[in-house]
């Protein structure tokens, strides 16, 4: 199966190294989309599905925790899996992004075989 | 935070990130790599604040040529291929992470917030100076310094996301 997935991250950077690690872990991918902030991931999913979202936390304009708070608030949108990718590995970050409905957590730095697994377990795919 | 706590927990920040991220070994740890002397474009420094319990600030310095190869390992491309901005933003996101770990491990109970690290002057960067705990290591291709302040960070950068 391919899947759509979207990254939300201020850095250019960090989004195309999670892309990188995604296709490298071989993860097939229909689509990959970008967003910089919160506020343009919601645009952006006014138009565009994805099977999953994997966003960081501190971003300009609007942050990981609100854009997730965004996402639960939505019908529709609340069905999709979001993993939390940040440099914050405190417990409290953690269980407030679980909150909010975050069904996956990968602290950085990680090994690309950690995002793979955790990826894995969002999407409910099996390991190979 | 307590000193030398601090310090093995930056040690082991900067080595995990260098390692896992970035697909570096630190080449061993530099008393006095000599970066406070570089002009750039010989290296980059970039510095960002955080606001917690302590609040403090964070500087980096990095060779340019460590620079331009660690961000090429990082998006998976020729170093000649790598511009200044995307070796910007590379090493902007190897503060970033740095910070993150080392909070993370010295106060895991405790939240904070990271401003968006920026690239300032060299004169800016880390220094070894009372109330700040230093490390420098070589690298394959230069050297890297981090330096943490806890206590008021002497240029504050405004945070961009509050939780």
């Amino acid at each position: 199966m391919a899947y759509r997935v979207l990254i939300v991250d201020d850095s250019p950077a960090m989004r195309a190294f999670v892309r990188r690690v995604i296709e490298l872990s071989g993860f097939e991918l229909s689509h990959c989309f970008e967003a910089s902030n919160g506020r343009e991931a919601l645009d952006l999913l006014r138009t565009e599905w994805v099977d999953t979202i994997l966003t960081d936390i501190n971003m300009p304009g609007m942050d990981g925790q609100e854009f997730l708070r965004r996402l639960s608030e939505d019908e529709l949108l609340r069905s999709i899996p979001a993993l939390v990718i940040s440099t914050d590995a405190t417990a409290h970050r953690m269980a407030s992004m679980a909150s909010l409905g975050a069904r996956g957590y990968v602290t950085k730095p990680f090994l690309p075989e950690t995002l793979r697994a955790e990826l894995e377990r969002t999407l409910g795919v099996p390991c190979e | 935070m307590n000193e030398p706590v601090v310090q093995q927990a930056l040690r082991d920040s900067v080595d995990e990130v260098l390692d896992k991220m970035f697909f570096v070994q630190a080449l061993g740890e530099s008393p006095d790599p000599g970066l406070a002397a570089m002009e750039p474009p010989a290296a980059i420094a970039v510095r960002l604040t955080f606001l917690g319990e302590p609040s403090g600030s964070l500087a980096l310095r990095l060779t340019s040529t460590a620079a331009r190869s660690i961000a090429a390992d990082f998006l998976g491309t020729d170093e000649e291929e790598v511009s200044d901005p995307r070796m910007a933003d590379v090493v902007c996101e190897l503060a970033n992470m740095i910070c993150g770990s080392l909070l993370s491990r010295v106060e895991n109970a405790a939240t904070f917030q990271l401003a968006a690290p920026r690239i300032v002057p060299l004169s800016e960067g880390p220094a070894q100076e009372p109330g700040a705990t230093f490390y420098a290591v070589d690298l394959p291709k230069g050297s890297l310094a981090v330096s943490v302040n806890t206590g008021t960070p002497p240029c504050p950068a405004p945070i961009q996301s509050v939780s």
